[in-house]
């Protein structure tokens, strides 16, 4: 048992900086404001610095161009990355950490030769098509039709939530192929281009950030058979299999540390350390990212030693919301009216226990994966 | 990076376990409880098998002694092997081989292991202190609802302790913390493992108790809280319980204890209030273990002082600049 990066993680780690710098400016304060077309254009160019270097898909297998790279790189390059400003990478996170992997392990020969060298050059992506409006948490109930008919499915529904249609090529589309079928067992994967006849996108404004959302809808929408990922029936396997990947990707520990270093500065600088519940919520907000981050270790030190997916990562989910909330407690009681209260200083506490799966479908998997309990008699069913 | 335990640690945990299963020792903790007894026993078996000279050992230190106390008190040993192997063995340089008790001035409050202990560290601050504990220095008290055999000074002994010399109160405190960490942690532990299998067994409204929704939740956040207390407790062992660590550490687990301890009371029902069902033995330690050394606002309070001075929030940020 070791808790030291190793001398080689450590030069890993200076190099990375030296390249972020180098890539991004010392000033870099994210992208935010940016109209989408030049947020693209900055995003792209970021991963494309990235590709030539060889970081931006170094988890990736030699045979598909990636480095092979041990699990911890990519916790270090999740560390470093994952900036407070922003991820630099745009979406493109989000391709190379499990739609890439999706990719490899389902995708036909044609498939593989046409997407996985644009993912690791930067140059392609995608949107995640998952959420409908009666499919939240409960996404094996989703309803978005696709009825094959010759070479093509044609697909009629709509999707929720969806993040970067502004920029994104394509759509990693999930649809029911057999209505028979009610729940997981009916779901297919189309890769999907935005540019599709019958796609339209209806834009949602979220109220935290910057945020927006997508609703994007189809409407006798015809996509080729060649675009499916995987066997028809046979989607649901594939998003586990993304998810599972998906679920350790990003070191959130690491924003709720910022947050609370700027928290604490502000502290001294008001004259509160000395308050006994002042110090007192900053210790518990402390051992709460402390935990956060140990605990996110704990999965990563499994994937290293090339164990299966397990309900580690439920765990780690879960602390790392519980380290954003006390932060959000930590920053009402230092700051007072000047916290706005909540979400305004610290926008994660609303949306760290919603995103990327709630926080109650984490505490199922838990309660069923890692004590063994019966499937709940309310509850979530797959 | 490395969290997975060596061959040699799981070694430790293993012989530890069977020793600890092989000796019955929540039974005999039970059976114990009646005379406000110790385990002498226990302290013996846990001596001959060699686990009372490992924190500071030959390849073996404090995640090794850390992995034996919690799980010498998983097992609900009523056994002071933390105080003895963990903080005396670094304060004093080795186990003294008595049972050990630790308190903090004005020691004017009970203490766990009481009359049952041989030698008392003492925080008084810059310094340590150290008494040695005769018949007569340490009165009983009503422990009706504490796992602990508890105790308190008689009046005078406390003169008779000697000084360890400038300093080494911060020592004593950061190993203490360090101990009572993996001591919560072991016995939240056990509180937890015998609530799930109880809503496993459990059949109300014709199905186990363990099937409704309301229950696995909150049990899976007790899965979090432990988990996250357990690992801060091992990277504070691999740290040698720095300051920071130790406190940490011990601040998890002191504000967990009383959470599990009442979830895991409410889970049962009324079983885990009687003395027959042994939830006790692990639930009314938890008290104790919560509050001792000042509880979660003293290790918060610590932490949140070495952690957010301007100093270490300026290092910690050029760090990650």
């Amino acid at each position: 048992m070791d808790f030291d990066w190793t001398a080689d993680d450590i030069e890993y780690r200076a190099q990375l900086r030296g390249f972020l710098r180098e890539a991004l400016g010392p000033d870099w304060k994210g992208y935010k404001g940016l109209p989408p077309a030049e947020y693209k254009a900055a995003a792209g160019e970021f991963c494309r610095k990235m590709a030539a270097r060889g970081y931006l898909t170094q988890s990736w297998p030699k045979e598909y161009g990636g480095g092979d790279a041990p699990a911890w790189r990519a916790a270090i390059l999740s560390e470093e990355v994952g900036s407070p400003d922003g991820e630099p990478r745009g979406s493109q996170y989000m391709n190379v950490n499990w739609i890439g992997p999706a990719i490899m392990q389902f995708g036909s020969a044609e498939q593989k030769a046409y997407f996985l060298p644009r993912i690791s050059a930067g140059n392609i992506t995608f949107s995640q098509g998952f959420s409908e409006p009666d499919a939240g948490s409960d996404l094996a109930s989703l309803r978005t039709r696709a009825i094959r008919d010759g070479d093509d499915y044609v697909v009629t529904g709509e999707k929720i939530w969806t993040s970067h249609t502004a920029i994104a090529e394509w759509l990693f589309l999930l649809v029911r192929t057999d209505p028979e079928e009610k729940r997981s067992k009916g779901i297919t994967v189309l890769l999907t281009p935005m540019d599709t006849p019958g796609l339209k996108i209806n834009k949602v404004l979220g109220f935290v950030g910057e945020s927006a959302f997508s609703n994007p809808v189809f409407t006798e929408m015809r996509v080729p058979a060649a675009n499916r990922l995987g066997p028809e029936n046979g989607g649901w396997s594939v998003v586990r299999y993304a998810l599972a990947f998906e679920r350790i990707g990003v070191a959130h520990y690491r924003h709720a540390e910022n947050q609370l270093n700027a928290l604490a500065r502000e502290a001294n600088a008001r004259g509160l350390m000395d308050d006994p519940a002042v110090q007192a919520k900053l210790g518990e907000a402390w051992e709460a990212v402390e935990a956060a981050r140990l605990l996110y270790f704990r999965v990563v030190d499994l994937r290293a030693q090339g164990s299966p997916p397990t309900a580690d990562s439920n765990v780690a989910r879960v602390a790392g919301t519980r380290a954003y909330q006390v932060v959000a407690e930590a920053a009402d009681l230092v700051l007072a009216e000047h916290s706005l209260g909540g979400s305004g200083r610290s926008r994660f506490n609303l949306t760290a226990g919603i995103t990327s799966g709630a926080t109650e479908i984490q505490l199922d998997q838990i309660a069923t994966r890692w004590l063994n309990l019966p499937r709940p008699a309310v509850g979530a069913r797959d | 990076m490395d969290l997975t335990l060596t061959t040699e640690q799981q070694q430790i945990v293993d012989a530890v376990r069977t020793l600890l299963t092989r000796h019955d020792t929540a039974a005999r903790a039970k059976a114990l409880l009646a005379s406000d007894g110790y385990d002498h026993d226990l302290d013996s078996r846990l001596a001959e098998a060699g686990f009372t000279d490992i924190v500071a050992g030959d390849g073996t230190g404090p995640i090794e002694a850390g992995l034996v106390a919690l799980e010498v008190a998983k097992a609900a040993g009523a056994s002071a092997y933390a105080a003895g192997e963990i903080v005396a063995g670094k304060l004093l340089g080795a186990n003294p081989q008595v049972p050990v008790a630790l308190t903090r001035r004005p020691a004017d409050f009970p203490f766990r292991f009481g009359r049952h202990a041989r030698l008392l560290l003492i925080d008084a601050g810059d310094e340590a202190q150290a008494l040695e504990l005769g018949d007569g220095d340490v009165q009983p008290v009503d422990t009706d609802q504490v796992g602990w055999p508890m105790g308190r000074l008689a009046p005078g002994a406390l003169a008779r302790a000697r000084n360890l010399g400038p300093g080494t109160g911060e020592t004593l405190r950061r190993w203490w913390r360090l101990a009572l960490a993996f001591e919560t942690v072991g016995t939240m532990q056990g509180a937890l493992d015998l609530t799930v299998q109880y809503v496993k067994d459990r059949v109300q409204f014709g199905r186990p108790i363990g099937e409704f929704q309301t229950l696995q939740h909150r049990l899976s956040e007790l899965v979090v809280i432990v988990e996250g207390a357990r690992w801060m407790a091992l990277e504070a062992a691999f740290r040698d319980a720095s300051p920071l660590s130790a406190a940490t550490a011990a601040g998890r687990a002191a504000a967990a204890a009383t959470l599990v301890a009442r979830e895991c009371h409410q889970m049962h029902g009324a079983i885990g209030l009687t003395r027959e069902y042994p939830l006790h033995l692990w639930s009314t330690r938890l008290g104790p273990l919560g509050v001792e050394l000042g509880g979660p606002l003293a290790h918060r309070r610590e932490a949140a002082r070495l952690r957010f001075s301007p100093q270490e929030i300026g290092a910690r940020e050029a760090y990650w600049r």
